[in-house]
């Protein structure tokens, strides 16, 4: 048996569009591409960000031969440190953010307070430019170094003075990092393709743990357990299992040119499958930045910037990125956040508190009230509920109506002043259907036969239309000669009209040059 | 043996008393279809013509199911359709083209049990002689003749036609009425019958050609509709001739033109009004029971009600096709209407709204646009394009129509001239797949385009669109699709000279549970010196795909895109094309003047046999290198053959046909091998279908009479427990009788002892003594018990 069929009236339907065949964007791309990204112009090239750990979350950009701290707010400098005798190439906020160490080429690290940016301390003992200076993340009394005199070393702040030095690396070492975990650990990158795991405790200078990364180290970072690093130098982002004696566990090979700085940032969001999950965040000279999900092992956005990329920061609210390039511009990105996620947020920090006492008076509602009136509409059916569902009335359109009434002539004039040329070759090809179209053209006047005009001169050469307009335009000029004659606006219009045609043979003509030069390639390429 | 596919519409269907069955004439069968789930119940076999009327015994207790049936074959039949058995079969010698039964709508006199008077007929009758006597043309003749006591035709002849028009007959009984090109004859049935009674006539005279009338049930008014569209209705008809008994014979002489609006030439009718709205003849006329509405449609598909007394208009549209029957039932919620495209549609009758549809396979379509009917090997399905652009899935085992998918999403007006048309369809071998092309024709030039759509099974088990693709080839039509029989893989060809290959990407799981269907990409397009490509097929195991090109047969890799070989030549452009079976053979078909059948050796590329015959359709097994085709007999071999056509079954191997049947109406026919339904018949099955979409199923080698028990998957008809007419509405009455009601108004407290209960109580409750008597006294007895020895 079949169904009963249901009576159905169908609107005429623009074209489809060919979608794409992957999604655009996955939940997590539109999430990082939800920053919104604005320049920090005029400086010179940007070796360093780094982000206090601590709210505001300002952040320090090292610029030839000064430091300047940002606002994570505004994105506006608010201070510069400008006492360093050479560029300064890399800079470090102690765990509370009252200490800010920074490294420059001379070789020398200060340490200023954060808050007054007077220098406390001078440590002075490398010989070499330093590159690297690093505050551990538990320790707020010793600061590591290291320089390109291939030595690192551990200072006791307080003192000035290196509590322990490591020998080891056979190359400038350039980065490292601080254990979370663990305040006495530590790595050291170097261009001699090593990565060194150190411990403070071990006095030998004997690291306890090596990784060859097989090219110039960059970047290294600790993966938030601890259990973890990777590792940026040539075109390769690596990962390492350091709890399984160094294991390389995967190597993320997708910029084309090296990796130049690395970091850890977290999904800021309350929803969706990825949220709160840590993502690498690589930088390159190629000028892309790569998230890579390396739960999943993957990369799951990407995006490009134009110029070579130095240093990328993030902060640790998720709500700011900024990366450095070599032409001095920052690429500052604050991520825009819903009042509902602030107010989330600044609840959450709250939740120590007493809360508001939530109002358990209802009001009862009276006659005087409009409310009263709309009491019980916006209710949701429960489960068992029976649901008695109105009829959905199909909308129709002025043009589909006028079809229905088979008013044809008005319906292609009402088409035409909507303005949306998919509708309006929908209702064309509709009337060609009917037989109606060239009947509805010749019986035009004058005014909407300008509005027509007007129309094809727009659409006649767009690909999509060009089939079924090119033919009509001859039509109608055919038809409606002697009009157009008469007419000193129609005239105009066909002169535009004119000009689009005569532009698009040139396209052609153009085409079928390049189509000229390709072919013999592709003849031979297909032998 | 089974077939199928009758056309539902050749006359109008009838319902049963209790309107819960539909008959429905179905060429030489009736059908019994039950109105509350829409499938067949029954069939009542046995005439050897086609049936073309239809009369049902009413019955007040809706109990009898007792009709009357009249065929081509110059029988009439009386059957019991619950059961359903004939019970007695009256020859008339002449082919009955419509009959009425006057004397079972009149309602009965009381003492009708002892006098039950002859049942009369009157019947429109093609007289057999007409045809030799080439002077007198009017070969049509209204007759009459007794059921009751059959002896022979009588011999009164009311009315010759030139052709034998169908009978109308008021719903009271009274009077009948036929059309006569711009005249309507009507006739008073006598109150008492007889072979040689002669009824009174009155003639009603219009300017346009009348197409169909309609008699009011109570008053002496008569509706009829004309080519143009004219609705008109007169009142009072025979007011003088019916009514004055025999009195005023000529009344011509007697009235005036201004008594009578709008009636022509005197006609005996007090007015005549006329309403215009249907822009094309007027199909169906018909009136309400309560005689306060007029139905009527036309072909363009809208059912008009109007109130007869204000002319008031209410309309049911967009049924999509040409109306023809609108028949009333005794359950005043029901109504059926018959269309043109072989459906009929059960209403809900106040609000008008379609409930239910009895499908039949949709008729041909616009021979040139479009290509034939796509058969589904696996499921025994086939697909037909409709008018109203879309295609109708009927399974050949259930005859029956399973669905309709839309493919162009657009208003059909059946009135208006063919202007987008479902060109082609076709299945995959697993009938998994489909693919359709429609063709929107341009308006002198201007705006053509061609879609060819890709469909895919979703979970319910019906085609959706997976893929829609716009000018495939440009501009050029497309002339065949074929599916790959092993992989998601397909090829259209087009006039235009060029082939391209489709494939479907799997679908892509993400994230667990969305899917994501990538849909029909293009993997190649080849083409082979600019010729025009008509067919092509896929080898068995979808590693070659053969496409002709013009007249000659291309072979190519279709995962590389590479040709592989060209093989011979034949004289006209090939048409069709198939890899037999799992053979290594190539079957190729030629129209045009010089028709070919040819077999190829793929092995050799060469010619292996051919046969100069018209094919108008094959068909190749799946397994075996058999095929058959159905050939197109020329003219002077019609009568050798008692047919046009014939359906020949080969072995690749062996040019001498393995079995031949003959048939008839093989123009515009089809042909498929199908899956033996029940899995343990491991053979196929070969279908033909025919012109007028009538189809049979057999089996192509068992050599004795081709004799398949019918399969009926699910013929047993769910008894349907809805209530109609009065009882719908108000709920079951309880049953009144005054019997029953007597007795029970009476509380008799008869316990154990009556004896000691029976006067206990007040005196007005006690009941009557007559009861209690015969109580008291069986109680007084003794009991005994019997003894069994």
């Amino acid at each position: 048996m079949e169904e009963a069929r249901v009576q159905r009236s169908f609107p005429v339907k623009p074209k489809l569009k060919s979608k794409a065949r992957t999604p655009k964007q996955t939940a997590e791309s539109k999430y990082w591409s939800s920053f919104k990204t604005q320049q920090i112009p005029d400086l010179i090239s940007v070796p360093s960000l780094t982000f206090s750990p601590t709210a505001p979350h300002s952040f320090a950009a090292a610029h030839s031969a000064s430091l300047t701290l940002f606002s994570a707010q505004t994105l506006a400098p608010t201070a510069t440190i400008s006492s360093f005798s050479d560029a300064v190439s890399c800079a470090s906020f102690r765990s509370d953010a009252l200490l800010l160490a920074a490294s420059d080429l001379s070789g020398l690290v200060q340490v200023f307070d954060a808050k007054s940016r007077t220098p406390l301390r001078r440590l002075r003992s490398h010989t070499r430019p330093c590159r690297f200076v690093h505050f551990p993340r538990l320790d707020k009394l010793h600061l590591i170094s290291a320089a390109d005199d291939a030595l690192v070393k551990l200072w006791d702040v307080a003192e000035e003075t290196p509590v322990a030095e490591f020998l080891g690396h056979k190359d400038y070492v350039r980065c490292g990092d601080s254990s979370p975990v663990n305040s006495d650990v530590f790595i050291t990158g170097s261009y001699d393709h090593v990565v060194k795991l150190w411990d403070a405790r071990v006095g030998d200078s004997k690291s306890s743990l090596q990784l060859n990364h097989a090219a110039p180290v960059e970047d290294v970072v600790f993966l938030p357990a601890g259990g973890m690093v990777a590792t940026a130098g040539g075109n390769s982002v690596k990962l390492w299992d350091l709890i399984g004696g160094g294991k390389l566990v995967y190597s993320m090979e997708s910029h084309n040119k090296t990796v130049t700085s690395i970091c850890v940032g977290r999904v800021g969001r309350d929803f969706g499958e990825e949220s709160n999950q840590f993502r690498i965040m690589s930088v390159g000279l190629d000028g892309y930045l790569k998230v890579f999900d390396y739960g999943a092992l993957k990369v799951t956005h990407s995006m490009r910037f134009p110029a070579p990329l130095l240093s990328v920061g993030y902060s640790p609210d998720c709500s700011t990125r900024v990366i450095g390039t070599s032409n001095g511009v920052i690429y500052a990105s604050k991520r825009r956040v819903k009042e509902i996620e602030k107010e989330k947020v600044s609840e959450s920090s709250l939740f120590w508190r007493v809360a508001p006492l939530e109002h358990t008076e209802k009001k009862v509602l009276r006659p005087s009230h409009f409310r009263y009136f709309r009491r019980g509409q916006g209710e949701k059916p429960s489960e068992g509920d029976y649901l008695v569902m109105r009829p959905k009335r199909v909308k129709l359109a002025e043009h589909d109506k006028l079809l229905n009434k088979f008013r044809h002539g008005e319906a292609l004039v009402s088409v035409l002043e909507s303005k949306n040329p998919g509708n309006v070759l929908a209702v064309m090809e509709e009337l060609v259907a009917r037989r109606k179209l060239l009947k509805c053209v010749s019986n035009l006047d004058v005014e909407k036969l300008e509005l027509l005009l007007a129309f094809l001169h727009r659409y006649c050469t767009t690909p999509r239309y060009s089939r079924l307009l090119m033919g009509l335009t001859k039509k109608v000029l055919e038809m409606r000669a002697d009009d157009i004659r008469g007419s000193q606006a129609l005239k105009n219009h066909v002169r535009n009209l004119k000009r689009s045609v005569e532009e698009e043979i040139r396209v052609q003509m153009s085409l079928q040059e390049i189509q000229g030069i390709i072919s013999p390639l592709l003849k031979i390429a297909g032998r | 043996m089974i077939s199928g596919g009758q056309n539902y519409v050749s006359s109008a269907p009838v319902f049963s008393n209790d309107a819960k069955r539909l008959l429905v004439c179905t060429g030489s069968t009736v059908s019994v279809f039950s109105t509350a789930t829409g499938s067949r119940v029954s069939s009542l076999e046995g005439h050897s013509g086609p049936v073309t009327a239809l009369v049902v015994v009413p019955d007040s207790s809706t109990l009898l199911s007792f009709c009357w049936t009249a065929s081509v074959d110059g029988t009439i039949r009386h059957w019991d359709f619950s059961v359903p058995e004939c019970v007695k079969i009256i020859d008339l010698h002449f082919p009955v083209f419509s009959m009425v039964v006057p004397s079972l709508l009149s309602p009965r006199e009381e003492n009708d049990a002892k006098t039950r008077p002859d049942v009369f007929a009157y019947v429109s009758v093609q007289n057999p002689n007409a045809e030799a006597n080439c002077l007198s043309p009017r070969c049509g003749q209204i007759r009459k003749c007794n059921l009751t006591n059959f002896h022979a035709v009588s011999s009164l002849i009311l009315k010759e036609t030139e052709r034998p028009e169908s009978l109308t007959i008021s719903p009271s009984g009274k009077f009948l009425g036929i059309k006569d090109k711009r005249k309507l004859h009507i006739w008073k049935v006598p109150k008492v019958d007889s072979d040689s009674a002669v009824s009174k006539k009155i003639t009603l005279h219009h300017s346009k050609t009348i197409t169909v009338l309609a008699l009011h049930p109570m008053e002496r008014i008569v509706a009829a509709g004309d080519v143009t569209g004219r609705i008109l209705i007169w009142r009072g008809f025979g007011a003088q001739k019916f009514m004055h008994s025999g009195g005023l014979v000529n009344g011509r002489s007697t009235n005036d033109e201004e008594d009578k609006p709008g009636v022509r030439e005197n006609d005996d009718a007090e007015s005549c009004s006329t309403w215009h709205w249907h822009p094309s003849g007027v199909r169906l006329l018909s009136f309400s029971s309560d005689g306060a509405y007029l139905y009527s449609g036309g072909k363009e598909g809208v059912l008009v009600l109007w109130q007869l007394d204000t002319g008031k208009k209410n309309f049911l549209p967009r049924i999509g096709s040409p109306l023809l029957y609108f028949v009333d039932s005794p359950d005043p919620s029901l109504s059926s209407i018959s269309c043109a495209d072989n459906q009929i549609h059960i209403l809900k009758m106040p609000s008008m709204e379609i409930i239910r549809s009895i499908s039949g396979i949709k008729a041909n379509i616009c021979e040139g646009l479009c290509s034939r009917a796509a058969f589904d090997y696996t499921s025994g399905l086939v697909a037909v394009q409709t008018e109203n652009y879309g295609i109708q899935f009927y399974s050949l085992f259930a005859n029956r129509g399973l669905y309709e998918v839309q493919v162009c999403e657009r208003n059909h007006q059946p009135v208006d001239e063919v202007t987008v048309v479902v060109s082609l369809v076709e299945l995959s071998v697993d009938g998994s797949m489909m693919g359709t092309v429609e063709v929107k024709l341009p308006e002198d030039g201007v705006g053509g385009l061609v879609c060819l759509k890709f469909w895919d099974l979703d979970d319910n088990k019906r085609f959706s669109v997976s893929t829609l693709i716009y000018e495939p080839h440009r501009d050029a039509h497309i002339s065949a699709i074929a599916f790959n029989p092993t992989r998601r893989m397909a090829v259209s060809l087009s006039y235009g000279g060029d082939f391209k290959i489709w494939v479907c990407k799997e679908e892509i799981k993400q994230k667990g549970q969305m899917l994501q269907n990538s849909g029909w990409m293009c993997h190649a397009v080849g083409s082979y010196k600019n010729k025009a490509m008509r067919a092509a097929a896929f080898s068995a195991d979808g590693s070659v795909l053969a496409v002709a090109a013009d007249n000659v047969i291309t072979l190519w890799d279709p995962n590389n895109n590479v040709l592989v070989a060209v093989v011979g030549e034949t004289l006209m452009p090939i048409t069709s094309l198939g890899f037999a079976g799992k053979s290594y053979y190539l079957v190729s078909v030629c129209h045009g003047s010089k028709p070919q059948l040819s077999v190829w050796s793929m092995s050799r590329l060469a010619a292996f046999w051919s046969y100069k015959i018209q094919i108008e359709a094959v068909s190749f097994t799946i397994d075996f290198s058999y095929f058959a085709v159905l050939a197109l007999l020329p003219e002077s071999n019609e009568y050798a053959f008692k047919g046009d056509g014939i359906i020949l079954l080969f072995n690749v191997t062996n040019p001498t046909p393995m079995a031949s049947w003959s048939v008839t109406k093989a123009k515009g026919g089809g042909l498929a091998f199908l899956k033996g339904y029940p899995s343990e018949q491991l053979q196929s099955l070969l279908a033909y279908i025919n012109g007028d979409r009538e189809y049979v199923i057999f089996h192509p080698h068992s050599k004795e009479a081709f004799e398949l028990s019918r399969i009926r998957q699910d013929d047993h008809v769910l008894e349907e427990t809805g209530q109609f007419g009065y009882t719908s509405i108000y709920g079951e009455l309880p049953k009144f009788d005054p019997k029953r009601n007597l007795t029970s108004s009476i509380s008799s407290a008869a316990s154990e002892r009556p004896w000691e209960t029976i006067f206990s109580g007040s005196s007005h409750m006690l009941p009557p003594l007559t009861k209690l008597c015969s109580e008291f006294l069986e109680s007084l007895l003794e009991k005994k018990t019997p003894t069994v020895e």
